[in-house]
């Protein structure tokens, strides 16, 4: 089987999707560390400069790019999935099984990514576009070379409209109900599925990628809210 | 457990054809026993429809002891029903209660198309098994059996996998109508066996191939199909089945 073949087949794409979600969150991680540092009470000296270390260092920035494609293609890959998954059942069912089969989250797996797509698009335009592509405010530290664009500023700002704070806040929920499911269904595509590290990976993907991680992100603009 | 009889209103699927549209139609099952089997309550109300001069409603099945496999109805929401691990003809009418609605469709997926009435056309399993689903052997006597050392381990988990009988409640119970379940039950029981071994890679990529060409869908690892599978087939052969589909496409030479 050729590889255009192998990767067009459904566990070939599924393959794909886990791929690309596992390597997202992975990205959680990193990210959750960086944004810590906006809870620091040092005026944003240490956001603002790792902020301009992530903008500026080339290593970062090709990952940041390819970051972008990694999403596109798990969102494209999986929605091209969940139609074909839909088409496979031209006449529905009259009555359901609801949670006696399932659980709840597995088959929402689509609608929570759909809510954390449209979720990204607007923080990118929030922070990330504002921060490449506007000339932002810059302020400077004592000890420091240059002056540095304060992110850390228009997050203080960006936080003060509830409405805001309220989206993030859903679309971290979003992230939690997708996680719940997603990292433990990407080990099953890769045929990770044994007595020894099951309790171990539910333990991951419930407690670390579907509560501790999107509850650490949801604290920050709440806190900073009530600041 | 105590004996009792009750009074049934179902509403059964009705099609004509796989060109019809279909529709319900309710009807009635009265003085039913609660130790007939779901089978056997609508043996009793087809003999009455036969007796109006109605057409009987047609559905599959076959032993009527579990292990066919052909039996296939979707009641009220469950493939073979509220019952874990059975078989429709294995479920019994004490699972329901004197004035029950019940509603009994067929197995729903574009596989699968409706013959009739609750009956479906499940030879997309037949193909997808022809695709790679066996060994080859040379004709001639059988060779010793203590020849080919198997592993007890093994040996019991390629047996429990052996234990599908192709009825199709997976797909029936998947969302995606994913046959997943079916295909990783019938690579895992020849994958886990020193003879399956030689076809292990041709096998795995061959029945994927044609399991996605004959229009299932794809497995979002909801578990849906393990809880409705009469023979109670674990998704660790689905897991295996990845496994055997990402060494064969990474490694195969065609």
């Amino acid at each position: 089987m050729k590889w255009s073949q192998f990767f067009n087949t459904s566990i070939g794409k599924k393959l794909l999707v886990g791929a690309t979600g596992l390597f997202l969150c992975s990205f959680v991680i990193v990210h959750l560390a960086g944004n810590f540092q906006l809870l620091y009470n040092d005026e944003g000296k240490a956001f603002n400069a790792y902020a301009a270390f992530m903008g500026h260092n080339s290593l970062i920035q090709f990952i940041a790019w390819g970051l972008k494609i990694v999403i596109l293609l798990h969102a494209f890959i999986a929605l091209q999935l969940t139609f074909s998954n839909r088409a496979a059942r031209p006449v529905k069912y009259a009555v359901n099984p609801g949670n006696q089969t399932s659980s709840w989250f597995s088959r929402q797996m689509a609608i929570m990514g759909s809510i954390l797509l449209i979720f990204i698009v607007i923080h990118l335009a929030n922070f990330w576009g504002k921060f490449h592509y506007t000339e932002m405010p810059t302020r400077t530290y004592e000890g420091s070379i240059e002056p540095l664009k304060d992110l850390y500023a228009l997050s203080y700002e960006t936080f003060k409209n509830a409405w805001l704070v309220a989206l993030y806040v859903i679309g971290m929920i979003g992230l939690s109900f997708h996680l719940i499911h997603g990292f433990k269904s990407a080990c099953q595509t890769f045929g990770l599925n044994h007595k020894k590290y099951n309790g171990l990976l539910s333990f991951i993907g419930v407690w670390v990628f579907g509560i501790a991680i999107p509850v650490g992100f949801a604290i920050i603009p709440v806190v900073i809210y009530f600041k | 457990m105590e004996h009792y009889n009750m009074n049934l209103t179902l509403k059964v699927w009705r099609q004509k054809n796989k060109n019809d549209q279909g529709r319900f139609e309710t009807l009635q099952a009265k003085n039913i026993s609660s130790e007939m089997s779901f089978l056997e309550m609508f043996d009793v109300v087809n003999e009455e429809l036969i007796n109006d001069g109605k057409e009987p409603v047609a559905f599959d099945h076959d032993c009527r002891e579990g292990i066919c496999g052909m039996c296939s109805m979707h009641i009220n929401g469950r493939a073979h029903g509220p019952w874990d691990g059975t078989t429709t003809c294995q479920l019994h009418m004490r699972a329901f209660k004197d004035g029950d609605t019940i509603t009994v469709e067929p197995w729903r997926a574009g596989a699968f198309p409706v013959v009739k009435d609750l009956t479906v056309d499940r030879s997309a399993f037949d193909r997808i098994i022809e695709a790679g689903g066996y060994i080859s052997v040379n004709t001639g006597n059988a060779q010793d059996a203590n020849c080919l050392p198997v592993d007890k381990t093994n040996a019991d988990l390629a047996f429990a996998a052996a234990a599908c009988i192709g009825c199709g409640a997976c797909v029936a119970a998947c969302k995606n109508s994913s046959a997943m379940l079916f295909v990783s039950a019938k690579v895992s029981q020849l994958a886990l066996l020193p003879q399956g071994h030689p076809e292990k890679q041709s096998r795995a990529l061959n029945m994927v191939a044609q399991m996605d060409k004959e229009g299932f869908g794809s497995c979002t690892n909801t578990g849906a199909c393990e809880a409705e599978c009469p023979k109670e087939i674990s998704l660790t052969n689905i897991a295996r089945l990845n496994r055997e589909f990402i060494g064969a496409g990474f490694s195969s030479e065609k």
